[in-house]
């Protein structure tokens, strides 16, 4: 089989792409596990690895609470983003509300509108959400809510009508169909909305220099990003910082990767 | 409860979607500071009319880097892409991990991210210097003006290769296989295949990859503030926008709210006749065929 020339020219392809991406990560890994000394004097070749820097990192940055933040924030904006995409998407998809179609168009304008960060901070301060937890997840629920909603009045409009009359129409409280209809139908949608809005949360660095002050609360982004700006030459910690938070964010993208391929598989088998 | 639910949801949106976009351009219109006491005044057009002007130097060095930077990772960053989508659209495993691999950096976010490519662009520490010196080029790299930008634009095509890739190879697989068939009967070269089939029918994820890349580069300003924080010839608009308001020199979120208000009409006299044209194209390549 690798005889065949263009086998081996998608293999070498094959080989660098596997280099372009995963070589800077590599890299940072293989130099969390180095002592300053031999990053100082070889710094492009391994050395007999140590744990040290792990502990240093772990202390120097106070990344176990900065770990909790960033779940609470991410998990709590995202959800409540989908749910309420969910709330909003239903009356419309069924055209249960006057002037359905000027009330989608009104959300799709979200989709475009910038990251409004002047107004927010002069906002989060007149309504007492500056520089606290509630207020932050507050924030960030808005920026994933136009995508949930497009996506979820698309999978929805594909639910047939009889469901509706069958479930809802019969005495099943609304909020009972939602969840018991409608959720499990539209899983693929909720699941791509709630991790758009993770990322969001997860890739928003300007949101906690301007919406926190107090360190305790701040993400670990905020927090990895100001160790780095307090040692900047202890390349060694700070590669042992970021493979710490980037455990759990590979996991659940690898766990996550999975549960999509699979769903799409299932939505290529009913559709 | 429907219309609880719903209220409550358009309320969110409306309290932090809508009133900030409104309050965005109410407030480009005053000298506001955020600073308790401080006096909020009328202030008219000056915050607009100044960046034309030598009191304001740093508008129109923005707006070229800017131009600069999104026509280099709209470009750089669809290339990339349709050559990866080109060898990783297949249903084996090894172009299955390849997916997951382009689409790591997606995960790893912005902050991580732009730490890696600071470690590895360190001047006097990292692997690029020593790599590089043995060719006997030697810069302060993020820290130079001459190798800021091209390496943000680099990192940025990193980052967000993957994203691209996939819509690609969600364009590929639509075309349906038949026609493909079809055109081998008739004996139709490789070139021919690419030229009459597969571009034309990619067209539709091209306009998508071009659009979100025109748009994402535009307002962009996360990976720049971790990367340089705008310095060395990378402050582009939004980044301006940011360090107006938030910065170290200056808290003038009216000067700052200006400069937003001119991104987003910026983006969106750009974005509009670019898709008109774009859905234009995918007509002209199918009927041209």
């Amino acid at each position: 089989m690798m005889r065949n020339p263009r086998l081996v020219g998608g293999a070498a392809m094959a080989l660098l792409i596997v280099i372009l991406f995963l070589l800077p990560v590599l890299y940072a890994v293989m130099i969390a596990f180095e002592t300053p000394s031999h990053f100082l004097t070889s710094p492009m070749t391994p050395g007999s690895p140590v744990v040290s820097n792990f502990g240093h990192a772990w202390s120097g940055a106070d990344l176990g609470t900065e770990l909790i933040n960033t779940a609470v924030y991410s998990v709590s904006a995202a959800a409540l983003s989908t749910i309420l995409g969910l709330l909003i998407a239903f009356p419309i998809a069924r055209r249960l509300v006057r002037r359905f179609s000027a009330v989608y168009a009104t959300i799709v304008i979200g989709l475009f509108l910038p990251f409004s960060v002047i107004p927010l901070f002069a906002e989060a301060r007149l309504l007492g959400l500056y520089d606290n937890r509630i207020g932050y997840i507050i924030l960030h629920v808005e920026p994933g809510l136009p995508l949930a909603v497009v996506l979820l009045t698309a999978f929805i409009t594909a639910i047939p009508l009889e469901l509706d009359e069958a479930a809802w129409m019969e005495g099943a409280g609304y909020l009972r169909y939602l969840t018991k209809v409608v959720m499990p139908l539209t899983r693929p949608a909720l699941l791509i909305a709630f991790l758009y809005g993770l990322l969001g949360v997860w890739n928003d660095i300007i949101g906690p220099v301007v919406l926190l002050a107090n360190p305790s609360l701040f993400p670990v982004t905020r927090g990895i990003y100001n160790f780095y700006g307090s040692n900047t030459s202890a390349w060694t910690y700070l590669a042992a910082a970021i493979v710490i938070v980037s455990l759990p964010v590979v996991i659940l993208f690898a766990v996550s990767q999975r549960q999509l391929i699979r769903l799409q598989i299932t939505g290529s088998v009913k559709g | 409860m429907m219309w609880a639910g719903l209220l409550l949801g358009l309320g969110v949106y409306a309290l932090f979607g809508l009133a900030p976009a409104v309050a965005q351009a109410v407030i480009s219109f005053t000298n506001y500071t955020a600073l308790p006491g401080a006096p909020v005044n009328n202030v008219g057009f000056s915050n607009y009319t100044s960046m034309l002007t030598t009191e304001r130097p740093g508008f129109m060095s923005a707006l070229v880097a800017t131009v600069v930077f999104v026509v280099a990772v709209t470009i750089g960053q669809n290339a990339v892409a349709l050559l990866l989508a080109h060898r990783l659209q297949g249903y084996g495993k090894m172009a299955a991990v390849g997916r997951v691999l382009v689409f790591l950096p997606i995960a790893l976010g912005v902050t991580i991210v732009g730490l890696i490519w600071i470690l590895i662009f360190d001047p006097r520490e990292g692997p690029a210097a020593s790599f590089l010196g043995a060719f006997g080029i030697h810069s302060a790299f993020f820290g130079a003006n001459k190798w800021a930008l091209p390496l943000v634009i680099l990192v940025q095509i990193w980052q967000n290769a993957g994203f691209s890739t996939l819509i690609f190879i969600g364009g590929l697989r639509a075309i349906d296989p038949q026609i493909y068939e079809a055109a081998g009967i008739d004996g139709v070269g490789s070139w021919q295949r690419l030229h009459r089939i597969t571009w034309p029918l990619l067209a539709p994820a091209v306009t998508v990859n071009i659009l979100f890349a025109v748009v994402g580069s535009f307002t962009l300003y996360n990976t720049i503030y971790v990367l340089t924080d705008g310095l060395n010839g990378t402050q582009t608009l939004g980044m301006l926008a940011f360090n107006a308001a938030f910065g170290s020199t200056e808290a003038n979120l009216g000067y700052g709210a200006a400069v937003t208000v001119v991104l987003f009409l910026l983006t969106l006299i750009v974005a509009i006749p670019l898709m008109a044209l774009l859905r234009y194209r995918e007509r002209y390549l199918w009927t041209a065929r």
